[in-house]
């Protein structure tokens, strides 16, 4: 059974095109990608993100048990604070990638992606024994709004929001007099915030927040914008460019992974390895030199031979030139400025690798 | 008598009109560009290339994927949309934009299983 979020009857009002989406019905897109995508580099954006999965994580053992199943230090993450956040198998490879949350003392919100709630959940208990946790999955009862774009932070501050917050913060608050909990995160490359509401109160905020908006120029966006605003940013799709065989080294989050942790986690010994000794592949960005795209699992040839694939190709409507990501061979010849080749419908077209983000991202704040 | 009286289309979407000089006009019904989206790019055949009924001749991609566009009769290419090829963005904004133009190969009989305009849109429902 397709499940719905609390606000789908909001998208079929607004004549959003549905689509399946990891179980989800889910709107791809209201009027047009292109024009949503521009909308939240340029103004502001209100994407229904509900169907993302919600975890607490509590009791005496939950920072222990936390820093056990992910590489980042959750030790150094403070009160109201998040940490983008893997959670790696025993040999490295990637079950997901997570945001964690300290909400208090001894409690922890994890926001897995809706593709991966399950295998997470199993993940988690099957690791949770001798540890003095609790592991609650509280998905069905918040929606998930995200408010993106340049013009996130005046319209929140409209609405009652107090805006003094940074970038990767989060903080019970008021919207339009509903309370909820305040994130300035997102997944676009722009600022903006991600907004926890519970489900009763979701469609109430869903209106509010467009027609509050409206002097903004806000629109609705769906999950084909988020796509292609996700690209530019170079964040990484789970089940693209992410997969349980693919280290975060591998896939180029060493920034996020500590080199200084004590404490022992899943798949330790070979993302530290590969800290020290190096990958075998790497994940690079590339520009297509002419109007073909590079789709996911398309071959990427370099001097001839076959060094990788396409994980994720769309078009970057602000460079007005289609960009990829793509895994290679660590090779260091294929490095910024290269030229490759990407085998498209049979024949090779020339792509040159670029720095990863596309696009200059504009999502840190600091007050 | 409008381009709707006029065509036959294909269960895969394609649209076939008789331009009545011996040449037939290709192109996507208004159904399949609006299920597509953004049109970003096409790929069309070169002239002189031939094609069975059913085979893929054309690609067009949207922001999201590529799909293929096939025969709906078999044919010989003799004019493309270079146009379209240029900017690709026209198949939005131009319902029943034609993408190429064939002389017919195959037997009458290949168009049997075509539908009229009315009938496609009934399908659909």
């Amino acid at each position: 059974m397709t499940k719905e979020t609390f606000l789908h009857d909001k998208h079929v009002q607004l004549n959003a095109k549905m689509v399946d989406f990891a179980g989800w019905h889910m709107p791809v897109q209201y009027t047009s990608i292109i024009e949503e995508h521009k909308t939240v580099r340029e103004n502001v954006g209100l994407f229904d993100v509900s169907h993302m999965g919600e975890v607490f994580v509590s009791g005496k053992d939950a920072l222990d048990f936390l820093n056990k199943i992910v590489p980042q230090d959750i030790s150094k993450l403070n009160y109201e604070k998040a940490v983008y956040c893997q959670l790696p198998n025993k040999n490295g490879g990637l079950i997901d990638d997570l945001i964690i949350y300290k909400l208090g003392i001894l409690e922890y919100l994890v926001i897995c992606n809706a593709s991966r709630i399950d295998e997470d959940l199993n993940w988690m208990v099957r690791n949770s024994r001798g540890y003095d946790v609790k592991i609650d999955n509280r998905s069905h009862e918040f929606s998930l709004l995200a408010v993106q774009g340049p013009k996130a932070d005046s319209l929140m501050r409209k609405m009652g929001l107090d805006t003094h917050q940074e970038s990767f913060t989060i903080k019970p608050a008021k919207i339009a007099g509903i309370k909820v909990l305040a994130s300035r995160t997102g997944y676009t490359g722009e600022d903006g915030y991600e907004i926890m509401v519970e489900n009763l109160h979701s469609e109430f905020l869903w209106d509010e927040i467009l027609k509050q908006g409206e002097e903004f120029g806000i629109k609705p966006i769906g999950l084909g914008a988020r796509d292609t605003l996700r690209l530019e940013a170079a964040l990484h799709l789970y089940g693209n460019d992410l997969d349980e065989n693919t280290t975060p080294i591998e896939a180029g989050l060493s920034w996020s992974v500590p080199k200084d942790k004590v404490e022992d986690y899943n798949g330790k010994e070979v993302i530290m390895g590969q800290i020290a000794n190096g990958t075998s592949k790497k994940l690079i960005g590339l520009k297509m030199l002419d109007k073909s795209i590079a789709r996911h699992e398309y071959e990427v040839y370099f001097n001839g031979e076959k060094v990788g694939h396409i994980t994720s190709g769309a078009p970057s409507p602000m460079l007005g030139a289609n960009i990829a990501l793509a895994y290679v061979k660590n090779d260091k010849e294929i490095c910024t400025g290269a030229t490759v080749q990407v085998m498209i419908r049979e024949k090779l077209h020339d792509a040159e690798v670029v720095k990863r983000p596309f696009i200059e991202k504009r999502n840190k704040v600091t007050i | 008598m409008s381009i709707t009286e006029k065509i036959l289309c294909s269960k895969s979407h394609e649209f076939l009109l008789d331009n009545g000089d011996g040449t037939h006009t290709i192109g996507l019904t208004d159904y399949a560009v609006e299920q597509l989206g953004d049109i970003v790019f096409l790929e069309l055949p070169e002239v002189g290339s031939e094609f069975k009924k059913g085979e893929t001749f054309a690609t067009v991609e949207s922001v999201k994927a590529a799909s293929e566009i096939y025969m709906p009769v078999s044919g010989k290419i003799v004019e493309i949309n270079e146009t379209a090829v240029d900017a690709p963005e026209t198949l939005n904004e131009n319902a029943f934009e034609w993408l190429v133009k064939i002389e017919l190969t195959g037997a009458a009989e290949e168009q049997n299983d075509l539908l009229e305009y009315e009938d496609y849109k009934e399908e659909l429902e």
